[in-house]
């Protein structure tokens, strides 16, 4: 058996019969190019869906409900867990705000204070204040708008409390270290190192800061620190429903999104299942197409094939000539299908798409390779299925009418 | 170089029994017989795509072995009939047999590409002797009815086969024209020392060419059904 010559010969056959060729490509089309459609939209949607849920860290946020009492070493341990990918304690809310001060541009605004660290999600891969140095700060970007603040600069900042009914005042500068952008972050911020959250709480329990020079009723380290809750974020969209039901499981109240994911990952596994019903289909349909196109061509070209085998051709290189024209069919077929896609897909992008690098239809390299690879093998097993007819042509029989 | 005894071959009501026939390396003979007498019958149990029903001794001397093709049919040695038809034989059909989608050159070089050999100018050699050179880039459908079987002729003759069988090849040409494709397919035979068998029902035409004769007879059994036999050179 010669595979090259019998592929030459099966190529040229294959075009001699150009229409019925063409009719055999064209089937496959009408079947290939829907489900990569489909295929496109499930994938873009979901994918864009789950994209816009991945971008978003809110999403990913397990917040504590209720007061609680965690211990440094508690939120150390969740923060080491492979599922967690932040997480630091907070300070009482309450003790857990500034007023900031640009001194020479005279402005002033209240802030939220939070605390971070290296890895915070909502830095949005802006450089995380220094940890050691509780004086550098990160702005939100509306903080640093009322402001007019700009990295770099100097603030003032003042933390109150009120004692016997008197409100005092302590004061300290800050170094801003950076400004989120907008869509990091939209209320007024100020991201510190925990050490500062601590100070300001420490001052308004009454306790001596001595990092600051801040003096108290207590001494420094006179109590044993709790948090009343921590910021943690999880790895990813998978982990939080397993968080949740972590915290759920030692009695603690948790907020999340789970709900929302699992929305989004439901529609995506229903989807697949549609997809894959089509498919199924669809797929059968195709097979079954391209086992009677090779039927039909075994009696149609009975008595070329009756010289072939007149000529030497076994029976393994007669069903290897019909298979080939198959695997021609399936070859350009996917080349016309994938064009007809990414002319779809280009228009349903245009049409539904707004947001760049979202999609309505998308589809990866790895998919078009799939796709061919599926589209060829079921070609050459439907063609092999149909062709085995080759074995019963008798070259005796067919010879006499060519 | 051809050796068969006691072949039977039945089709339905008709059946085909070869005594003995022996042929010599480089023979030319000719079947003749009206039709239906078992003529293709006997060109395709040579050509080796029909199996004999039954064989005391079916053997082809080729390159110095000797082929038992009745063992091979026996033993269901597809693969190797396939082989042996494909390096030893040359068949010239009734209508030609042309492969549609390849030209007059693709058709001749075939034999040649199936065996690995090289295009040595044979082609066009034999396409000049033959008179087709001219029609070497066409397609079969645009060739006359001579021109086809004259292609069919180099096509048989291309990979220089042991044994050239050749149906009826001038039965659907004019006088003329079937004299000038026997001359011209005879001797190229000759000039490559092939062994010729050719099947037809022109006995004059046969004798001209100066064939040996071998007359094909057929009768009625008692059944009704037909009995061809080959008769003794004539």
């Amino acid at each position: 058996m010669r595979p090259l010559l019998i592929a030459g010969l099966a190529w040229q056959d294959y075009r001699t019969d150009a229409r019925l060729s063409a009719c055999a490509v064209l089937a496959l089309v009408a079947v290939i190019a829907p489900l990569l459609v489909l295929f496109g939209l499930k994938f873009g949607l979901i994918g864009s869906l789950t994209e816009r849920l991945q971008r978003d860290p809110g999403v990913r946020e397990v917040i504590p409900l209720g007061g609680g009492r965690f211990t440094a070493d508690f939120i150390t341990g969740l923060a080491a867990r492979p599922d967690v990918a932040f997480a630091i304690p907070r300070t009482r809310q309450i003790a857990a705000t500034a007023e900031l001060l640009l001194p020479a541009q005279g402005r002033g605004v209240t802030v939220e204070m939070l605390p971070t660290a290296p890895g915070d999600p909502l830095l949005d891969g802006a450089v995380a204040p220094d940890a050691v140095d509780l004086r550098d700060v990160v702005l939100s970007f509306t903080a640093a708008e009322k402001l007019g603040a700009h990295p770099g600069d100097r603030l003032q900042a003042s933390f109150n409390r009120q004692r016997a009914g008197e409100v005092q005042w302590r004061q300290t500068s800050l170094h801003v270290r950076a400004v989120l952008p907008l869509a990091a972050f939209e209320r007024d911020a100020l991201f510190a190192p925990l050490a500062l959250l601590e100070a300001a709480e420490d001052y308004r329990d009454g306790r001596a800061v001595p990092a600051l020079d801040w003096t108290g009723e207590l001494p420094a380290g006179s109590a044993a620190r709790v948090y009343p809750a921590f910021r943690l974020y999880a790895r990813t969209l998978e982990d939080v429903e397993p968080l949740r039901q972590f915290f759920a499981e030692r009695q603690l109240l948790v907020s999340t999104q789970a709900a929302q994911i699992a929305q989004v990952q439901s529609l995506g596994r229903n989807l697949d299942l549609v997809f894959w019903i089509i498919a199924a289909l669809a797929v059968a349909g195709a097979v079954a197409a391209v086992a009677a196109g090779a039927v039909a061509a075994v009696e149609r070209k009975q008595r070329e094939l009756a010289v072939l085998r007149l000529l030497g051709f076994g029976t393994a290189a007669l069903l290897l000539f019909v298979v080939l024209q198959a695997l021609y069919s399936g070859l350009l077929a996917s080349g016309l299908a994938a064009l007809l896609y990414a002319l779809a897909e280009h228009g349903l992008n245009r049409l539904f798409m707004q947001v760049p690098g979202e999609y309505a239809a998308h589809l990866l390299p790895m998919h078009y390779l799939v796709a061919l690879l599926a589209v060829l093998s079921a070609s050459t097993a439907a063609a092999a299925l149909g062709g085995w007819r080759v074995a019963r042509i008798d070259a005796s029989q067919g010879i006499r009418d060519v | 170089m051809i050796s068969l005894q006691g072949v039977h071959k039945t089709r339905g009501r008709y059946r085909l029994e070869i005594g003995d026939l022996r042929l010599g390396a480089g023979e030319r003979v000719a079947l003749v017989g009206p039709s239906g007498c078992g003529k293709s019958t006997l060109l395709d149990l040579l050509a080796l795509v029909l199996a004999p029903d039954a064989a005391d001794a079916f053997t082809l001397e080729l390159e110095g072995s000797v082929q038992d093709v009745a063992g091979l049919w026996r033993g269901r040695r597809l693969d190797r009939l396939a082989a042996l038809r494909s390096r030893h034989l040359g068949y010239v059909l009734q209508a030609g047999g042309l492969l549609g989608f390849l030209d007059v050159r693709g058709n001749i070089r075939l034999p040649r590409q199936l065996l690995g050999l090289a295009d040595d100018g044979g082609v066009e050699r034999l396409a000049a002797a033959l008179d087709v050179s001219d029609q070497l880039d066409k397609r079969p459908a645009a060739l006359s009815l001579g021109q086809r079987q004259r292609v069919s002729c180099a096509r048989a003759l291309a990979h220089a086969p042991a044994l050239l069988l050749a149906d009826e090849p001038t039965a659907a040409l004019d006088p003329v024209n079937a004299e000038r494709v026997m001359q011209l397919l005879l001797r190229q035979a000759e000039a490559h020392r092939v062994t010729c068998i050719i099947a037809t029902h022109d006995e004059t035409l046969a004798r001209d060419a100066g064939l040996r004769v071998l007359r094909m007879h057929c009768r009625r059994d008692a059944d009704g059904g037909v009995i061809a036999t080959l008769g003794q050179a004539a």
